[in-house]
């Protein structure tokens, strides 16, 4: 049962007794977010069943198809900055020429998986917070719960099945995509030809630049689904709970894949 | 059938339960009535696990529902139908959808036979040709009937109704009493409700119990429970204008 009683404790009678209180609620926090994580991994090979299989492709229809359009712009325009930045700063030195490496570079390694992971976070991620805290408030989980329908297999499965694949799908996109808008600029302000700015592109760029984004950009799915439905489930106080729950989905999300995309750069660049 | 062995639960300070002890009777019609954050829904939620209490035990039958996990309280729980306060119906799922999800979710039935059923037990709590709307589509009073639709489609053997008029008009309202109690007796449930209201409580109640600073003041049949000489009863009686059972009797056909 996802259900859980909200803990009841007396009020903290000093500031470092609010403080420890704070740090054990995100301690409790998080184990339970990783609980549900770990819950809605064991109903996996349910995905194709019978009972599941429409919620699943659903799932993969409103995060992948639904999310195209701003992955699109998103990524057009972050390849098209790093280019102005870049092109500008090697006119400097003479290397405009070297954008193409760079931008490619930039995207697949960083750009892609982190601009991915946070339009992801804060369309659909904090949609799913909204969704499951609504649920939560109008006593749909509890009734959920009470029919003996499993919450993980039910609702927390689909959505995680449909951001640990579209996730990094929608990563290879933008990368692709930022990386047409670079050559825009580098055609348009650089005066860098397409020719040698594709050249230049794959050149320089390795099958493990590729495969670390799109390991990053699953990570980050994960991250995504395990915060906001876990969130979304300990939403308290009706409609205010609700916008809270959702704001708590995108700061965290975005921090987490802040700090985990930092180390597993760090992990695999050494 | 439920048995409440000195049950005792606390918001923070505020004591809601206080060691209360009851047993509710297998095809009685049990119900709680109290102002409001007394604790009627709290002494609910106990007997389906949303709650546990701080002390004492809660029974279904030979099982002890406080301290049960895992496949032993599914089985527990499947003994139970409810009709939410908010109906809690799934925004997403057409009305027949709603009906059906239970059985889909957790029996490996034909969709024809879950349809079959979802169909008769429209049909049963009054609503026909509504399966294809949304249930934003439809009234609060509707909502209530196919939220009851959902819980007795599984064929439990209590069916706990959480405030099952709170919002409704008068008419609706009495409509929904009479569905309860005619549920009751065409199904031979034990049920167990929970309302504000008097009125409905006398009139379909086998036994009615009023909950108050945590305590119950007065557990008895509706006759003694309007003969209670109870302040807070009294109060109770006097603020929804009930002074006699006879037109309420008459009115819920008893």
């Amino acid at each position: 049962m996802i259900t859980r009683e909200s803990q009841n404790y007396d009020p903290p009678v000093n500031p470092v007794a609010a403080l420890g209180r704070r740090v054990i609620e995100a301690c409790q926090g998080s184990g339970r977010a990783l609980l549900l994580l770990l819950g809605a991994i064991t109903q996996l090979p349910y995905m194709f069943s019978r009972k599941n299989r429409a919620d699943v492709m659903l799932q993969l229809y409103t995060v992948g198809i639904k999310s195209l359009g701003i992955v699109s712009v998103v990524g057009i325009f972050t390849g098209m900055i790093l280019a102005i930045q870049m092109g500008l700063a090697l006119r400097m030195v003479g290397q405009e020429g070297q954008i193409g490496t760079l931008v490619t570079n930039g995207m697949l390694r960083e750009m892609g998986p982190f601009m991915t992971g946070l339009v992801i976070a804060a369309s659909v991620g904090s949609a799913i917070a909204a969704q499951m805290g609504t649920m939560t408030v109008s006593e749909e989980i509890a009734a959920l719960d009470v029919m003996n329908i499993s919450v993980e297999r039910y609702l927390v499965m689909p959505r995680l099945v449909a951001l640990a694949i579209m996730t990094p799908m929608l990563t290879i996109y933008m990368d692709l995509i930022g990386i047409v808008g670079g050559c825009v600029v580098g055609a348009t302000m650089l005066g860098v030809s397409p020719e040698a700015y594709w050249d230049n592109a794959f050149r320089y760029s390795y099958n493990k630049d590729l495969y670390v984004g799109v390991l990053k950009a699953f990570i980050f799915g994960l991250i995504i689904v395990s915060v906001s439905c876990y969130q979304g489930f300990s939403t308290k106080e009706g409609a205010v709970g609700v916008g809270r729950a959702t704001r708590r989905t995108v700061i965290v999300s975005f921090l987490l894949i802040l700090m985990l995309g930092y180390f597993v750069t760090r992990l695999w660049y050494q | 059938m439920i048995r409440f062995e000195q049950v005792t639960k606390r918001f923070g300070s505020k004591v809601v339960l206080d060691q209360i002890d009851f047993e509710i009777e297998k095809g009685e019609t049990f119900v709680i009535v109290g102002l409001s954050g007394a604790g009627k829904s709290v002494s609910l939620r106990h007997m389906i696990r949303l709650l546990t209490p701080e002390a004492g035990r809660v029974w279904v039958g030979e099982d002890c529902v406080s301290e049960a996990s895992g496949t032993r309280l599914q089985q527990i729980l499947s003994r139970f139908g409810v009709l939410f306060q908010s109906s809690a119906l799934l925004q997403w799922l057409n009305v027949e959808d709603n009906v059906c999800l239970p059985l889909r979710q957790t029996t490996n039935r034909p969709d024809d036979e879950i349809r079959r059923l979802a169909v008769e037990n429209l049909k049963r709590v009054g609503l026909e040709g509504v399966g294809e709307k949304m249930p934003s589509d439809i009234s609060g009073g509707m909502r209530k009937r196919v939220g009851l639709a959902r819980a007795i489609v599984t064929q439990p053997e209590i069916i706990l109704y959480d405030e099952p008029t709170s919002g409704l008009d008068p008419v609706i309202s009495r409509q929904i009493d009479l569905l309860i109690d005619s549920l009751r007796a065409q199904l031979g449930v034990t049920s167990v409700v929970v309302t504000h209201d008097l009125y409905s409580a006398l009139g379909i109640g086998s036994r009615v119990a009023m909950l108050h600073e945590g305590k119950f003041v007065v557990c008895g049949t509706p006759e003694e429970f309007i003969a209670s000489e109870h302040p807070v009863v009294r109060g109770f009686l006097q603020a929804q204008g009930i002074d006699s059972l006879q037109d309420i009797q008459k009115a819920f056909g008893k």
